[in-house]
């Protein structure tokens, strides 16, 4: 029967190193997936534009600023929540961190049903260019958003049941490190789909 | 300064750098001034997150465990 070899302080520094390394390169690769889109939101700047133009001359626009802040914030407070559950978990403060980590969980679910919302007040006509772009920038976001807010509750579920120490957390690190990326990611989507073109 | 209160003086810095941004965009009428203040706020806050949040420059060390 095959026995693991046993694992080395020099060789779990050495595999947390390498799993850094490719958190980022998985970073950099999809920071080339969103930079794309922004490319092409960028792109319809000049041909097409979110506003609908009523009867009377005046412009409508087709997002929603209010909401579109609104999110923003929340997003931005889930990272401030993410950032002290696993600074939480590197001292030790293990109930902090599981709040911290259910904070998080709550709030990106805000943020998602948000962007639900957006959806479905959102007035574009199906041939819209920007309607497009804008679906496909934010649907793809959530998408992301959805799938932190899963590993988030892996990683809560498994601090629920004992698991993470201050010696061992790079479940937590990883996922929060993820979560922060999505905002990010929304730090660059919501001037350009929300702020850039004003009436 | 601890690391919490280090983590809650950036995210303070990204609330307000998030509603100058707003009122910046919703009050100034030029395009190519509106443009390059969001692009500036943007990569701003960017690597506020990037430095502060996903501890970046722990990607290159190889001496620390967790």
């Amino acid at each position: 029967m095959a026995v693991a070899a046993p694992v080395h302080h020099g060789q779990h520094v050495d595999r947390l190193f390498l799993n850094r390394i490719g958190l980022w390169f998985f970073f950099f690769s999809e920071s080339i997936l969103f930079g794309l889109l922004l490319s092409a939101r960028f792109y319809l700047l000049r041909l097409d534009i979110p506003f609908e133009v009523k009867e009377d001359g005046s412009l409508h626009q087709l997002v929603s600023q209010q909401l579109g802040l609104i999110i923003t914030i929340i997003l931005l407070l889930s990272s401030v929540t993410a950032f002290t559950a696993e600074t939480a978990i590197e001292h030790d403060r293990r109930t902090l961190a599981k709040w911290m980590l259910f904070a998080t969980i709550v709030l990106g679910l805000v943020f998602a049903a948000g962007v639900g919302f957006e959806w479905h007040e959102a007035e574009f006509e199906k041939r819209s260019a920007f309607g497009t772009v804008f679906f496909t920038m934010t649907g793809i976001h959530a998408a992301h958003v959805i799938s932190g807010i899963g590993m988030l509750t892996l990683s809560w579920s498994m601090l629920l049941r004992g698991g993470f120490s201050s010696k061992s957390h790079w479940g937590i690190s990883s996922t929060v490190m993820y979560w922060h990326f999505v905002d990010v990611v929304w730090v660059f989507f919501y001037p350009a789909l929300y702020l850039v073109d004003k009436v | 300064m601890s690391t919490f209160q280090k983590g809650y003086v950036v995210a303070a810095i990204l609330a307000v750098l998030t509603i100058v941004e707003y009122i910046f965009a919703i009050s100034i009428n030029d395009d190519h001034v509106r443009f390059a203040g969001l692009a500036i706020a943007g990569i701003a806050k960017a690597a506020l997150i990037a430095t502060y949040f996903m501890h970046i420059a722990r990607a290159w060390q190889r001496n620390e465990a967790h």
